[in-house]
């Protein structure tokens, strides 16, 4: 028996068909836990954002306790988008425009047009339709799942693999930082392309030459996230990672000896990538807009005396950014060639690619 | 007591009692119209008719604010003491009704004044 070097990837049409992404919206998207924002964007109560998880629109806002609070942004009466902005901020109510079904911040049914002669229609019944919530690393995950996979199992399991045990992404304080810089890219290429892109770096020393400036050993194609608990070392040359190696900025203090001067990249299946590194946290959270349609929300995370101090973190921020560019310029030109007739039945992943392989039977199983 | 007198106790609707009613909250009473009983934050007690000028919506549901309720629909506001509006879409004052708090019982002593009703809002037993 001969084995081959190269193994299969998705056929094509799992990049490009309709009814595959529709399939994934439900088993995926709708199924898991999905990391949808920075729970610092929710800075006081009535303060919102809209999201789109799946096929579905969810209003994620902050009740009067503080708890942060998920619901369907669907009125209970005809079914009109409650709030049509991406975000923004109630005094107290979240008010249909189209009858004024009036709900309080934790979905209660407060007031309607002639509510007061329909007494049999229960308040909280007929609440806005709540989403489960969890917080961790300082983001609002929600599970639209009507009872919710384990949080535990699904997501900081993925920490685990990763990083080889839970506690060593504690040392980076991650829900104590602080966004420092924001970019929102609206990428035209499907959700498994850019996550298939973050697994490996086979690609590394042709479209990333500043990061394998930074980090050498990427150059040989093999990514961190091959490993386990093997955080890729800067270059003996590098003071810090930034876009020309220059000294970054105040080192996050729980950072152990093990970990410094190394970058650590996590992916979190479906949409979240964390890369850690000693002075800063890269958090991506990725939307699903369409089969070809991806929008991604990538945090740069600093210590709070380093954004409040006013540190200039361009030439932080510009390394990865640029990374992510070279990234998504590279799934836009793998997109439109995935319904080519010559890739019908996908392409090959080399061995350095062949954990991606995993991930494709993961789909595949999701989807049924 | 000389106005109880005037007025006679069966005129006094009785609300709840006064312990029940904490500072900042609201009552409905099932009136005809309906009335809303309302304790503000400085202690003091007010009934104005519970039904929006402007549209049928419960004030008792409403977001009280010294001595001001804004309706929980359109946001006007009514002035407790006076039942003026300060803005569209309401252009009418409620009704305001006399509290009288006996022996730690909140009553109230319903206006002789028509009614301010919403389109589609009326008395029973009035067309």
């Amino acid at each position: 028996m001969t084995t081959s070097s190269v193994i299969p990837t998705l056929p094509g049409r799992y990049y490009v068909d309709p009814e595959i992404f529709a399939l994934e919206q439900k088993n995926i998207f709708e199924s898991m836990w999905f990391c949808v924002v920075r729970s610092s964007d929710l800075g006081k109560p009535g303060a919102f954002k809209t999201v789109q998880v799946g096929t579905e629109s969810i209003l994620v806002t902050r009740a009067r306790s503080g708890a942060v609070r998920a619901f369907y942004n669907v009125c209970r009466h005809r079914g009109a988008t409650i709030r049509t902005e991406e975000s923004g901020e109630v005094k107290r109510t979240f008010q249909c425009p189209y009858h004024a079904w009036t709900y309080d911040l934790d979905g209660k049914l407060i007031a309607a047009p002639n509510l007061t002669k329909m007494a049999d229609l229960d308040r909280v019944e007929y609440g806005l339709v709540k989403v489960h919530v969890r917080e961790w690393l300082g983001y609002v995950w929600v599970c639209l799942a009507d009872d919710p996979p384990s949080f535990e199992d699904d997501v900081l399991a993925a920490v685990t693999e990763r990083l080889g045990a839970l506690d060593l992404i504690d040392n980076y304080d991650v829900p104590s930082l602080e966004v420092g810089r924001r970019i929102v890219y609206d990428v035209q290429a499907n959700w498994k392309l850019i996550i298939e892109n973050f697994m490996e770096c086979y690609h590394c020393a042709t479209i990333h030459p500043e990061l394998t400036e930074v980090l050498p050993e990427f150059a040989d194609g093999y990514a961190a996230q091959y490993f386990v608990g093997h955080g890729a070392e800067f270059g003996d040359e590098i003071q810090g990672f930034t876009i020309d190696g220059s000294a970054g900025v105040d080192r996050i203090p729980g950072v152990s000896e093990d970990q410094d001067r190394r970058y650590y990249a996590i992916t979190i299946k479906p949409q979240v990538f964390v890369n850690l590194v000693p002075d800063h946290v890269i958090l991506h959270r990725m939307f699903p807009m369409a089969v070809d349609r991806t929008v991604v929300e990538c945090d740069w995370l600093y210590l709070p005396g380093v954004v409040a101090g006013g540190k200039d973190l361009d030439k932080s921020v510009e390394l990865f950014h640029r990374v992510n560019e070279q990234d998504f310029e590279a799934c836009e030109r793998t997109q439109p060639r995935m319904s080519s007739r010559t890739y019908a039945k996908g392409g090959v992943l080399v061995p350095s690619e062949h954990h991606i392989g995993a991930f494709h039977e993961w789909v595949q199983d999701r989807i049924g | 007591m000389f106005l109880f007198a005037k007025l006679g106790c069966d005129s006094m609707i009785p609300a709840c009692p006064l312990a029940s009613l904490p500072r900042g909250e609201a009552l409905r009473i099932e009136a005809d119209p309906p009335i809303a009983v309302f304790h503000t934050e400085d202690g003091e007690i007010y009934a104005i008719d519970d039904t929006c000028t402007h549209q049928d919506a419960s004030l008792a549901d409403g977001w009280l604010e010294g001595c001001e309720i804004e309706c929980p629909l359109h946001a006007s506001r009514f002035d407790l003491r006076t039942g003026e509006v300060d803005a569209p879409p309401a252009k009418r004052p409620v009704r305001t009704h006399r509290v009288v708090v006996e022996n730690d019982v909140v009553f109230v002593v319903p206006s002789d004044a028509p009614p301010n009703l919403p389109p589609g809002v009326t008395v029973k037993g009035q067309a």
